[in-house]
């Protein structure tokens, strides 16, 4: 049982603030995987990892459904919103590293302890004492002026989902007083996989809180979800066991239609690029720092979105294929003269 | 190389032929699939018969058919979709110019003009919708009755508000995006408070540039006022959910076709290549409705299976089988042949594919009418330039049309027409962009950015309207076969006949008039020029058109009253042949200016509940687990 359970709105605030970063985190390392793939192969990987990435959005703007529903106010522009890579996420009695790799067998078993599934029980919200780490994110940690830890993601998770029990009990509906202006409908939102869920009450609040779980963890570690979509952890074991998984099969046998993996596909681009590894002046440099102005003029822009006026995410779309295009340019940058390594998008916000 | 079975649904020749169907369908595509999921959510036994092969149900499959299309030096119809003797298909490139008395026989089809037909369908799992923009208009309750409204061609032997209930199922079945309230003219009607299942696609910026300046424009015609309006175009395509359709229950895009999960196409993301093939398979495609059917557990899958001759029992008039050629290997000639029985019969190839099988199955029909009343769109395109780039090459390929003059008692003078408003820019007239590129690189020695600039300069101020003209059925518009002309597998090819009648090329003249006004009003450049050395193009009161075709086959098996002036009834059965319906564009009386796939797809889901009800009656009583929506 955790010694901090949130017992306040303030406190149920700042674990989904918490969440939205923690959702937030997990796209730009699936997005450098993403692009990184030689345009016109490793079909199935990109897929995947397509797939994913949507669904973390989605995970994302639910989050932030559940706290504007409960009054709060989601920014995406605060400092250091955009952890520094590699940062850490939590993961039983250690932390993992989570970085900005190309797609590679390393990138796929970090992604793969993203989304492993939590302990069948569900009952304890477990934690544990680890010494601080400066990027580690909040989501790990239980409070402020604590170093005690979240055992799992899954469990952060949980302990919202008990403030939530705990508070609506305390405050009744009015727990849920925000605007539901500000609630992200489907009519602005769609993704592949499951539905946006706008959140008024406790009901809809657990709703979104389980789809985000077992979107990522499958339900105790079933292959697939309560809708029958199959859960982030088995979509990319798929890549490493080379075969679909269907209905029927058990977790680590898939007896689907074979997945082909092409490794070498892929621009060999530098591990956690840095803009100060390109050179001053130099055009390679300026794009670096373009795709950064522009991705933070994107997260400006779903805060926005997110603070009462949904419609712009519209406008967010055309800003997602920008993105795209800026990392492909620098993606196809050799940093030296044998193209052993290619430049990179940063991510530094 | 040989292709392998899915073996959860594709069933092996020798299978297909062992089982006893309930229904057995030819063709895969819109027609075919609707009444497959149909029929079997209604407990039925069906097998479907496609002669391309079992491709792209698969993401990674779909991207090949994609490659492919990029890969293409021509952007045609059908460039996403390898080429097979076994199953040829037409391809806009293989017409020509003809010369009087000659037939061009280059393609698969055998052309004898006099007008050189440009139109295409395609052979392949899904049909003609894996190449269709997605343009999903209703069709105007004056073009059921153009006999008793205007002394022209025949009425139908159903009416508008007979097909409404059908085309909400079909709108719900294809996916349509559109808005109601911009459908409010020539008399449409919908259900009270209906909504699409999507809200229409956004408007594109050239939409509303061409908005301002045309909105209200009159045209005075044979004594009426029309005053025009640019309006959305109701198309399957998937947008924003209508939250307030089917009563407030809302609607769920159906996204990507694949085997495995693969969260994409849920939205239309303007890639402007909706036809031949959308990226991101966000337009429909028959594919969904087939993957549904197959989803039921039963539907048998047969492909690489062309079916090859309808037999009939002489006495009764029933057809006892249909046969079929099965082959392994689309580039080998080799195959078996096999016979499918069941109780009843779907034809749904096409048009032209279900008149050339059954003329090739010596089928011509008591009236004589099988392949006669050939019809498709005749389509005059206007292009020009306007005075600021108006963003080309944005957005799915059509977004708005001009339909004020789809109808109205000039119709007794002349066609009736609507101009799309294209986003694509000049493409289908010109080539662009891919001429325009050309022409800057090669001949003008441009490069950097300044051919960027000149890009930007010269392609996004481009408009293309596209006249589509209605063609009236006539018997000596047709498809025939003739033994003379057979494919590798020997079957025989489509011989087409097709002109057009000064009532239609009247309406040309007239639209090429109004696209002059337009142009002028918009402050564009009219750069249209039609040359005769084009296939297409044709001379009328001293002035040249060239008219391409819109791959809107139909009229092949025409529905009426009776089997002496048609070939199937309202339900699409054949007047000859009981237990036979001929299904598609080819039961329709006419075509109006709508695009056929809307009506097709509405006329098969009323097929469906008749065959349902035929079989029911004849056997034990089914489950009835209807799909289709309400709202």
């Amino acid at each position: 049982m955790s010694l901090h359970p949130i017992t306040d709105v303030a406190g149920l605030h700042r674990h989904l603030e918490a969440a939205i970063q923690l959702e937030h985190a997990t796209i730009p390392p699936y997005l450098t995987a993403l692009y990184s793939i030689r345009p016109g192969t490793n079909s199935a990987a990109l897929q995947v990892l397509r797939a994913v990435a949507v669904e973390e959005m989605l995970h994302l703007t639910l989050s932030a459904n559940i706290l504007n529903a409960v009054g709060g106010s989601p920014d995406l522009t605060v400092p250091g919103f955009v952890p520094a890579f590699p940062a850490y996420l939590p993961d039983g009695e250690t932390d993992f590293e989570v970085g900005l790799r190309r797609f590679s067998t390393e990138a796929i078993d970090t992604f793969l302890k993203i989304e492993r599934p939590a302990p069948a029980d569900g009952e304890s919200i477990r934690t544990v004492e680890r010494p601080p780490r400066p990027t580690m994110l909040g989501a790990g940690k239980v409070a402020d002026d604590s170093e005690e830890h979240f055992y799992s993601i899954g469990e952060f998770y949980r302990a919202i989902e008990d403030g939530l029990i705990r508070l609506e009990a305390e405050h009744g509906p009015e727990l849920f007083a925000g605007d539901p202006r500000r609630q992200i409908t489907p009519e602005f939102y769609y993704s592949g996989g499951g539905e946006i869920i706008p959140v008024t009450d406790l009901t809809s609040a657990r709703a979104a809180i389980r789809l985000i779980a077992e979107q990522g963890e499958g339900d105790g570690g079933a292959i697939f979800d309560y809708e029958d979509e199959i859960a982030h952890y088995y979509r990319f074991q798929q890549l490493v066991l080379g075969r679909y998984y269907q209905a029927g099969d058990v977790a680590g046998s898939p007896s689907g239609l074979p997945v082909d993996v092409d490794w070498g596909a892929v621009y060999p681009i530098k591990t956690n690029a840095r803009v100060s590894d390109y050179p001053e002046g130099s055009e390679l440099r300026r794009a670096a720092e373009a795709f950064n102005r522009d991705y933070a003029g994107f997260l400006a822009l779903l805060t926005g979105a997110f603070q009462g006026e949904p419609a712009r995410l519209n406008d967010a779309m055309g800003d997602m294929f920008r993105l795209k295009d800026l990392a492909g340019q620098l993606m196809r940058q050799p940093l030296d003269a044998a193209g052993m390594e290619h430049a990179a998008p940063t991510f530094e916000v | 190389m040989t292709e392998e079975r899915n073996d959860r649904f594709e069933v092996s020749p020798e299978a297909a032929s062992s089982i006893a169907y309930d229904v057995a369908v030819v063709g895969s595509g819109v027609s075919g699939a609707l009444i497959a999921k149909e029929l079997s959510g209604r407990g039925l036994r069906v097998l479907v018969i496609e002669a391309g092969p079992s491709h792209d149900l698969t993401v990674a499959e779909y991207e090949t058919s994609l490659r492919r299309f990029y890969g293409a030096a021509s952007k045609d119809n059908n460039a996403p979709y390898a080429a097979n003797a076994n199953a040829p298909m037409p391809r806009s490139t293989d017409t020509t110019k003809l010369r009087p008395g000659e037939p061009n026989a280059d393609g698969y089809l055998v052309q004898l003009g006099p007008l050189e037909l440009d139109s295409t369908y395609t052979r392949v799992l899904g049909g003609t919708s894996r190449h269709w923009e997605g343009k999903a208009l209703r069709m105007l309750p004056d073009d059921f009755a153009l006999r008793s409204r205007f002394g022209r061609a025949a009425d139908w032997p159903l009416g508008y508000d007979d097909l409404e209930p059908y085309y909400r199922r079909a709108e719900f079945e294809l996916g349509v995006a559109g808005e109601v309230e911009e459908q409010d003219f020539a008399g449409l009607r919908f259900a009270p408070d209906y909504v699409y299942p999507m809200h229409g696609m956004p408007r594109s910026h050239l939409d509303r540039v061409i908005a301002d300046d045309l909105d209200g424009l009159e045209v005075a015609r044979d004594g009426e006022t029309f005053a025009l309006s640019v309006r959305g175009t109701p198309q399957a395509r998937n947008g924003v959910p209508n939250a307030a359709y089917d009563g407030g229950r809302g609607y769920r895009p159906v996204g990507a076709v694949s085997l495995h999960q693969a969260e994409l196409g849920e939205r239309c993301q303007g890639n402007t290549n909706c036809t031949p093939i959308c990226p991101v398979q966000a337009k429909y495609d028959a594919r969904r409705t087939l993957f549904q059917a197959l989803g039921t557990g039963r539907v048998d899958l047969l492909t690489q299976a062309v079916a090859s001759e309808v037999h009939v029992d002489p006495a009764s008039g029933r057809v006892t089988a249909i046969d079929y050629q099965a082959y392994a290997d689309p580039a080998s000639a080799e195959h078996v042949t096999g016979t499918v029985r069941a109780d009843v019969f779907v034809l749904a190839g096409n048009a032209v594919e279900n008149a050339r099988l059954m003329l090739a199955s010596g089928l011509t029909g008591s009236s004589g009418l099988v392949g006669r009343n050939l019809m498709d769109h005749a389509y005059l395109l206007t292009w020009a330039l306007m005075p600021e780039p108006v963003g080309a090459l944005r957005g799915p390929l059509c977004t708005s049309g001009i339909e004020d003059l789809r109808t109205g008692a000039f119709r007794r003078q002349h066609a009736a027409f609507r101009f799309g408003i294209h986003n694509d820019g000049w493409g289908w007239a010109t080539g662009s962009p891919y001429g325009d590129l050309e022409e800057l690189v090669d001949r003008r020695n441009t490069f950097g950015p300044a051919l960027r600039r000149a890009l930007v300069q010269q392609i996004s101020r481009q408009v293309l309207m596209a006249g589509m003209i209605e063609v009236l059925p006539d018997e000596s518009n047709r498809v025939t076969v003739d033994p003379r002309y057979r494919d590798r597998l020997g079957n025989p090819r489509p011989v087409v006949s097709f002109g057009v009648p000064p009532y239609t090329l009247e309406a040309a003249a007239f639209a090429r008039r109004l696209s002059r006004r337009l142009y002028q009003r918009l402050g564009a450049e009219d750069h249209t020029a039609y040359h005769p050395a084009e296939p297409g193009w044709v001379s009328y009161q001293g002035e040249g058109y060239v008219l391409r075709g819109g791959n809107h086959w139909a009229g092949t098996h025409v529905m009426g009253t009776s089997p002496r002036a048609s070939v199937v009834d309202a339900d699409q059965r054949s007047w000859d042949h009981p237990n036979l319906f001929l299904a598609g564009a080819g039961s329709m009386a006419s075509i109006g200016t709508s695009n056929t796939t809307l009506t097709l797809a509405a006329l098969c889901l009323r097929s469906a509940d008749t065959i349902a009800k035929d079989l029911e009656t004849a056997a034990a009583p089914v489950t009835a687990t209807a799909g289709g929506a309400g709202a």
